[in-house]
């Protein structure tokens, strides 16, 4: 709510941040910023460097080059190290593990950071209320936490931390731990309280259809890097990369390797684009999305024959894997569509390819 | 882990009544081992010469000497032992698990080691450092060399205290430093976050979450130093300071065998009270589990330039404790004046002929068939005690978690914790009320290797059986139903899976008891007799007739026992289960 009302700052802004633990970099210079009220994700498979990277968001570890900045505030840099204490960054975090305070009750672990902040009575019983609303806990305040579902611990947990109104909210995978319906009802509900708080959120998660259902803006990361940051919708659309291209995206879109054959670019014999997609380049990697690969010969349509693998069906259509060779190839039937595994399956290729990959992992722009 | 239902199609009738007989045999065990001697105690003290030893005791001239006395001792030596060892302890905790000491594996190592060291090597060693001329006698070390000792650190309650946490404080340690462990750096963080201070962290979170262990640990330091025989009895006695233990032990040498029960019921009701009391403390819904997070992450309190000083002091604990005490005991055992500690050398205390000058006579420790007598026993009691201790606690591990839930699991977990309650020495002469005469057509038991043997056993019941249960935990229902679907038999799964995956757990503990009973005192000196001498008796009755440095020699002896099996056991354990190397 706070930081609604600062004008031009960013929120968040993170300049050329590195994090060595030892001889290993963990985090390699990080450049992100985003506006007040922004919903950040940071996604990436595990081991990545995001939870380092939401670590030094939250003052736990400091950096050992670069800076962070709350509001035009520098509260870390890799000169000062943690300037403003993890209390006094008014940022909030969620942790993977919820992190409960083991003997207190769910009113006192939500009353206690208030009791820290010196609130007075009146004002903490009455936000511990409110907030135990909020979340739709209140008839566990007197509970332990051992005594309540992980579902719930988890709700105390985001309770707890949204209670001193933070400006800034940190979440660490919160929901890893939660089973998949449970997982999708609390995703609702953090967007629900993104919304009611208006705080800037930053969330660390593995699950790219939470990163694409949540986030106003997504950092993709690997091997410590930002891959591409950006909004949802983009990253999707124009992948910088084809880790992006292939991280992001339900079904998983297809990376095919083709060659030039004279003023075409050929797969296994077949070709498939113009050599005008990418001047230049011998080789390159095609990115078709799955809806740009219908199972089934189509007139005109380049195709290839592979092994019926698995289907799934998706909303009236059928997602269809094939191997081809060790290539997995994804694509869509209309209607539902089954076959045994190991029977040929025909696959056509409706669409010029979505974005052509240098060999080496970059967009060529066309 | 049903090894019944395997069976049931073809052999029903006959495994259903081994379903049977197996706990009903064990609840006779039990029962026997634990339940009649307490009976035949209480009942001891019914009859008429039992009515007038409760009188003796608790009013009359006497009662005052009896039992307020050592009452007021006891209670004295309880609190301060307790206080002592958890401010001790939990320094030491706090130090290696919670802060950036240096040499944190070695402090850890340190702080578990006095309790392998008998509580009467450090009695002795404090004896033999601090002994004063004021009985008679050769004096200390200290004395010796021109230190005047006054008799309050000499002798009575205050080198009891001191040695006894000394010997405890490694428990309330290993307590308090599991539970600090448990305390995840996400709990600490979280506090963090709310903006709160180190002080405030530690008070609000890190403290209320080990209070559990806090209260532990005292208890069961208190228990100890309660229960404790050896310590009071070689440096208080001889200033007739008396404690419940000793008073007890004294009335029954002496032929006073009622008032002997008497004390001894008294004994168990105090420690067991406060046990009691310390576990009402701790459980309902404050015996919080704990949730850990990323992988049991701990968090690292930077000490700064305190860092080095802290070192410092926590080595110093440790070499007081472990090192320095065997040093003297050592260094005793060789000097033919107990006073001089470092001068004339020999070797007569452990291999010298008998006849010269040194000891009126008196062979060395190694020439004396007694002590080689004992040396065999206390090694053949380790091993037969460790070997039924373990045994009967697995099949009552596993008869309590197969029928959990029903009255008969709730009634042997129930009997077999309750020797935790009872202290050794008491124990001891619960075992005297019950065999110290012929029942029916047996004999008396009294004086026997299989009493020993027995009250052992018995003793150690709770441990057994803990050590079972998590033996048995260790090995899921599903590992062993996996290996029920592949088809093999129960042998084949009992020696391929069950057998490979206990065998750590079960060796841990039969080390454990093996060590527990060659350093033990206070379970074997009212059932000792000359017929099945221990070492530890005959160190004691060495010291208590002043041949300090036979009874140091013997003590060393005991030590290269215990320290010998812990390393054995340490190397064997890496061989068995090569994938647990840690």
């Amino acid at each position: 709510m706070n930081a609604l009302a600062t004008g031009a700052a960013d929120a968040i802004e993170i300049r050329n941040l590195v994090k060595r633990f030892g001889a290993f970099t963990a985090v390699k210079d990080v450049n992100i910023s985003v506006p007040a009220g922004s919903f950040l994700v940071l996604v990436g498979p595990s081991g990545c460097g995001k939870s380092t990277l939401l670590r030094m968001l939250a003052g736990l570890e400091g950096p050992s080059e670069g800076e962070i900045a709350f509001v035009g505030q520098t509260v870390s840099s890799g000169a000062g190290g943690v300037i403003a204490d993890a209390g006094r960054r008014n940022a909030g975090l969620v942790f993977q593990s919820y992190a409960l305070w083991p003997h207190m009750t769910v009113a006192g672990n939500i009353a206690w950071p208030l009791k820290v902040a010196r609130w007075p009575r009146e004002k903490r019983d009455h936000r511990v209320k409110e907030v135990l609303a909020l979340l739709g806990i209140g008839a566990l305040a007197e509970r332990y936490p051992a005594e309540i579902s992980g579902g719930q611990q988890q709700r105390v947990a985001i309770a707890r931390t949204i209670a001193p109104e933070p400006s800034i909210l940190l979440f660490d995978e919160p929901l890893s731990n939660l089973d998949a319906k449970l997982r999708i009802e609390m995703r609702s509900e953090l967007m629900r309280i993104h919304r009611a708080t208006g705080a800037t959120s930053v969330y660390v998660t593995h699950d790219q259809v939470e990163a694409m259902t949540m986030a106003t803006h997504v950092a993709v990361l690997n091997n410590g890097r930002v891959e591409q940051f950006g909004k949802p919708i983009e990253l999707l659309r124009n992948p910088a990369t084809t880790f992006v291209a292939t991280f992001l995206g339900t079904p998983p879109a297809n990376l095919l390797p083709a060659r030039r054959v004279g003023e075409t670019f050929v797969f296994n014999d077949t070709p498939l684009a113009p050599g005008s997609i990418a001047p230049g380049h011998g080789e390159v990697q095609l990115l078709y999305r799955a809806e740009g690969v219908s199972v089934g010969a189509v007139a005109d349509k380049p195709s290839v024959t592979a092994r019926f693998a698995e289907a799934a069906p998706i909303a009236g259509r059928t997602m269809v894997t094939a191997m081809l060779g060790e290539l997995r190839i994804t694509g869509m039937a209309e209607g539902y569509f089954s076959a045994m595994p190991g029977d040929p399956v025909t696959l056509s290729f409706i669409r010029t390819p979505d974005a052509v990959f240098a060999v080496s992992g970059e967009r060529i722009t066309q | 882990m049903t090894f019944i239902s395997t069976f049931a199609p073809s052999g029903g009738r006959r495994l259903l009544r081994s379903g049977f007989v197996m706990p009903a045999i064990l609840v006779a065990i039990v029962a026997i081992l634990v339940v009649a001697p307490l009976v035949r105690i209480l009942l001891s003290t019914l009859t008429p010469a039992g009515i007038e030893a409760w009188q003796a005791v608790l009013v009359s001239p006497l009662s005052f000497n009896l039992w307020w006395r050592p009452l007021f001792n006891t209670m004295v030596l309880g609190f301060g032992v307790a206080s002592g060892c958890l401010i001790l302890g939990g320094f030491l905790a706090w130090l290696v698990v919670l802060t950036d000491v240096p040499g944190r594996r070695v402090l850890a190592l340190m702080g578990t080691l006095p309790y392998m060291i008998p509580s009467f090597a450090a009695a002795l060693a404090w004896g033999t450092l601090f002994r004063n001329s004021r009985l008679g006698g050769s004096a200390g070390f200290f004395e010796t060399n021109g230190l005047a000792i006054p008799d309050w650190l000499a002798w009575g309650l205050v080198p009891t205290a001191i040695v006894l946490i000394a010997h405890y404080y490694s428990l309330a340690y290993t307590i308090i430093a599991a539970a600090l462990s448990s305390v995840g750096a996400d709990l600490v963080e979280a506090g963090q976050m709310a903006g709160a201070k180190r002080p405030r962290i530690f008070f609000g979170i890190i403290l209320p979450v080990v209070t559990p262990a806090l209260i532990a640990a005292a208890s069961l330091t208190f228990a100890g130093a309660v229960a404790n025989f050896a310590a009071p009895a070689l440096l208080g006695l001889p200033v007739r300071m008396q404690t419940l233990s000793t008073r007890l032990f004294g009335m029954i040498e002496t032929g006073q065998n009622e008032r002997g029960f008497v004390l001894a019921l008294l004994l168990i009701a105090v420690s067991a009270l406060f046990l009691w009391m310390s576990d009402r403390l701790v459980s309902g819904r404050k015996a919080f589990v704990t949730v850990t997070g990323k992988g049991g992450r701990t968090k690292r309190f930077p000490l700064g330039t305190w860092r080095w000083p802290l070192f410092a002091v926590a080595v110093t604990i440790g070499l007081l404790t472990t090192v320095v005490p065997v040093l003297v005991l050592a260094a005793s055992s060789l000097a033919p004046q107990s006073g001089a500690l470092f001068s004339n050398w020999t070797l007569h205390f452990w291999i010298g002929e008998g006849g010269g000058e040194i000891a009126q006579g008196q062979a060395g420790i190694f020439r004396n068939p007694v002590l080689i007598d004992a040396l065999w026993n206390t090694i053949r009691l380790g091993l037969v005690v460790a070997l039924t201790t373990m045994l009967l606690g697995l099949a009552l591990a596993y008869t309590i978690v197969q029928r959990r839930g029903s009255l008969l699991a709730t009634i042997l977990s129930q009997l077999a914790f309750v020797p935790l309650l009872v202290p050794s020495i008491a124990f001891a002469a619960a075992y005297i009320a019950l065999f110290g005469a012929p029942i029916g057509p047996l004999p008396s038991l009294y004086g026997t290797f299989a009493l020993l043997v027995i009250a052992a056993s018995a003793h150690n019941l709770p441990f057994a059986v803990q050590s079972g249960r998590s033996v048995l935990g260790q090995i899921s229902a599903d590992i062993e139903e996996s290996a029920r679907l592949t088809g093999a038999g129960l042998l084949r799964r009992l020696f391929a899976i069950i057998f490979p995956l206990a065998i750590r757990g079960l060796f841990a503990g039969a080390i454990l008891v093996f060590v527990k009973m060659v350093r033990d005192l206070s379970l074997v000196v009212l059932l000792f007799t000359a017929t099945s001498p221990v070492l530890s008796m005959v160190a004691y009755r060495y010291a208590a007739e002043g041949f300090m440095q036979f009874a140091n020699a013997i003590t060393l002896v005991i030590l290269i026992v215990c320290l010998a099996a812990s390393f054995l056991a340490h190397g064997l354990q890496n061989r068995v289960q090569k994938w647990k190397e840690s």
